[in-house]
């Protein structure tokens, strides 16, 4: 048996009212991985995992988890879930709301309550425990929801964009945290349209754009195959520039020109030293020439282009 | 299971927790009180004295005898206004002027053709106040026989002792023998069961809707239906809610038995006198009613309890909870207005169907029980059909509730829902 896969998705599809949100997807999260699930908005993420998780059945395809088709629901004690749309109890008192959600997990009363004390303090909302849920601002409130995703000790932890409406700070607690979880051996699938963030802390990931897979793989292979060459460049003023740039057209697929810099992706073939003869050729002044790995924002802008990135607005129930 | 018995405990514990709970349980008995007992009365209230005047064409002595009558009664001051019968006219027509201007209240005109035919006439302002109409018969009868009598040469004081009132007392008698009850305790028996019964389903079929479409709103439901299935999240909230309305009916039945246990102790400590409060009867309520009761209670509000979840599952807005409602409140308040007439003949033809319809039967057997002896084989099979349909419609409610719990948008309509309820 080869690395063992946590989730395993097949040729699923979706389709709501003559819309297709999901089609023909396949993905595979390897146990212990931190997997992102990048897309533009409209994508198809949530849907997908909603699917993963049980609560929407997919039209075609199987859905694995850990190893077997009982669906997200009868793991559900093995995971957990952060939905895109946020809710709890508004009128509920914080605490006795985790208490309940581990509960609902399996957990018991006992040891909900002890693991909830220990993520309030954790997040310095350990004051706020006896408090309703709708005194908490939104922040306090997205920290209480991830809190309750996490009371019962989950093997797979699936957060549909945990990062959206999170001020800086808490957002650097939050890759904090899923970074320690994933020492200690959880599986964390989430899923952003950040890719700064997505960079820094996926080691796998998957970018889906209208529905399908465009890539997919570790990050470092995804990268090696499919950032292409990337060379950043920078000039001594615009002008220089602006001259550089036009004599060297036609080996560049693709530039994020910034005027005095700009990062290019290199036709395929092109090797970056025809590129730096060229520049050295056209007499404008470099200040910086170096052979860089892409950034992930870039190999989605490549892959996804501007077709998909079309704002149709994510896919809700109809 | 223990996921269903947690969500039983929060729907239970956060709904007793709540001021909602308090102000209702406190307020309830009073509103049942206010609905029971005020209209009466405001109806029995002395009020003021009316003034009317007896106009009389030439009866003689009879109207002094009438108008002694009726200033006897305490409701009525007299003034006697003898007429000659040509002026008869004039004089009406100067005293519907005076009842006009409000100077009088009304005015009876008698002549000696009244003691014929027994024919009178009053004319006034308060004529819809029954109890006032109801005396004035009731003296105008006893003058006219007295005078009859009389006239035929009857002994006066004869008269007088043929004339002493009567006093029907009605007492129930069921299979169990004589209860001691009267017909008006029974009555209002009937008419408190029917009545708690409606307002308890009622308003907890609500709550459940309301728990619903929380759920729905604050996009909760989606953490929950990924770790519970919908059925059990469903069976949860159900028996939470409904477990609230069998405490709270606890919590009243128990403080109703208290008072008219103690009432002797209560109603003196509010000075009324010992002669008064033994007057007061109060039904018997055995346990054979307690059982019928809450064995409807229980039929009802699951079964009102399922439609309410559908009705909470299948919007997304207050808005539309509020008219998706009506249906399901309409058949309740036919089933109250039926009650009524059930509670005049509990074993007619109306009140016997409509105790066997599931819809209905929650709230019209236990009324028919309450006032009158239902044979077995009626009670065993309407609690049959009622079991039977509660299975049926929680089934359907379930599979339509757990479709409509993650559907937002435009409201479905039954066809749809149908359609949800025949999905795999």
């Amino acid at each position: 048996m080869s690395e063992p896969n946590v989730v395993a998705v097949s040729g699923i599809a979706k389709r709501f009212a003559g819309h297709v949100a999901v089609a023909d997807l396949s993905l595979r999260v390897p146990k212990g991985a931190v997997y992102g699930l990048l897309g533009p908005n409209g994508a198809g993420k949530t849907t997908t995992i909603r699917m993963i998780m049980n609560i929407t059945m997919p039209d075609e395809g199987t859905i694995e988890l850990f190893g077997d088709r009982m669906g997200g629901r009868h793991h559900s004690a093995r995971i957990g879930y952060l939905p895109e749309e946020r809710g709890l109890y508004r009128k509920m008192r914080v605490r006795d709301m985790l208490v309940f959600l581990a509960e609902a997990k399996g957990v018991t009363r006992a040891r909900g309550a002890a693991k909830a004390d220990e993520w309030l303090s954790r997040l310095d909302l350990a004051e706020w425990g006896g408090r309703k849920v709708e005194e908490l601002s939104k922040g306090m409130q997205q920290k209480v929801q991830f809190i309750g995703t996490m009371l019962h000790e989950p093997e797979l932890l699936i957060l549909d964009e945990p990062f959206a409406g999170l001020d800086p700070i808490n957002q650097q607690v939050l890759k904090d945290i899923i970074v320690h979880l994933s020492r200690s051996g959880t599986t964390i699938i989430f899923s952003t349209h950040q890719m700064d963030v997505a960079e820094k802390i996926c080691d796998h990931v998957c970018i889906i754009a209208a529905g399908t897979k465009v890539l997919d793989g570790a990050l470092t292979e995804v990268k090696r195959v499919h950032g292409g060459t990337h060379v950043a460049v920078a000039f001594e003023d615009a002008a220089a520039g602006a001259s550089a740039m036009a004599a060297v057209r036609d080996l560049v697929a693709t530039a994020d020109d910034s005027g005095v810099s700009a990062e290019l992706t290199l036709k395929s073939g092109v090797e970056p030293q025809q590129l730096l003869e060229l520049l050295v050729g056209s007499g404008a002044r470099l200040r910086r020439f170096e052979h860089v790995e892409p950034s992930l924002n870039r190999i989605f802008l490549d892959k996804v282009g501007a077709a998909a990135a079309e704002p149709s607005g994510e896919v809700a129930h109809e | 299971m223990s996921k269903v018995w947690a969500v039983i405990r929060r729907e239970f514990v956060e709904r007793v927790r709540s001021k909602w709970f308090l102000v209702s349980t406190v307020l309830g008995p009073l509103f049942m009180l206010a609905v029971t007992i005020l209209p009466g009365a405001l109806m029995s209230r002395s009020g003021r004295v009316n003034q009317i005047v007896l106009m009389d064409e030439g009866s003689g002595d009879f109207s002094e005898r009438l108008k002694t009558q009726l200033v006897s009664s305490g409701r009525f001051q007299v003034q006697l206004f003898p007429t000659e019968a040509g002026r008869a006219q004039t004089v009406r027509d100067s005293l519907t002027d005076a009842v006009r201007t409000e100077e009088i209240d009304g005015f009876l005109s008698v002549s000696p053709a009244t003691l014929e035919t027994g024919v009178a006439e009053y004319q006034g302002r308060n004529v819809s106040s029954l109890r006032d109409m109801a005396l004035l018969e009731g003296a105008l009868r006893r003058s006219v026989i007295t005078e009859r009598l009389m006239r035929r040469g009857v002994d006066p004081g004869m008269v007088q002792e043929a004339q002493r009132g009567i006093d029907l007392r009605t007492l129930r008698i069921t299979k169990r023998g004589a209860t001691g009850e009267s017909g008006m305790t029974t009555f209002f028996l009937g008419y408190g069961v029917g009545i708690i019964l409606y307002m308890i389903i009622l308003i907890y079929g609500i709550n459940v809707m309301r728990s619903v479409l929380e759920e729905k709103q604050t996009r909760i439901i989606e953490v929950l239906v990924s770790s519970l299935r919908p059925f059990q999240l469903m069976l949860g909230k159900v028996i939470g809610v409904g477990g609230v309305g069998l405490f709270q009916f606890a919590i009243w039945t128990g403080t109703g038995y208290l008072v008219v246990h103690f009432r002797a102790q209560i109603l003196g400590a509010l000075h009324v006198s010992a002669a008064q409060i033994s007057q007061l009867t109060f039904p018997t309520i055995g346990a054979y009613l307690i059982a019928v009761v809450g064995a409807y209670f229980l039929l009802g509000y699951l079964l009102y309890a399922a439609l309410f979840a559908v009705v909470g599952a299948s919007v997304t807005a207050d808005s539309e909870a509020q008219q998706a409602q009506q249906p399901v409140m309409m058949l309740l308040v036919f089933s109250l207005i039926v009650s009524f007439a059930a509670l005049n003949e509990p074993a007619g033809q109306l009140a016997v169907v409509t105790s066997m319809i599931p819809f209905s039967s929650p709230i019209i057997m236990p009324v028919r029980v309450a006032t009158s002896d239902v044979p077995t084989a009626q009670l065993a099979l309407s609690l049959g059909i009622s079991a039977a349909t509660v299975l049926l419609v929680v089934w359907l409610s379930a599979r339509v509730y757990r479709i409509g719990i993650l559907m937002y948008g435009k409201r479905p309509n039954v066809k749809e829902l149908w359609r949800w309820a025949r999905q795999s």
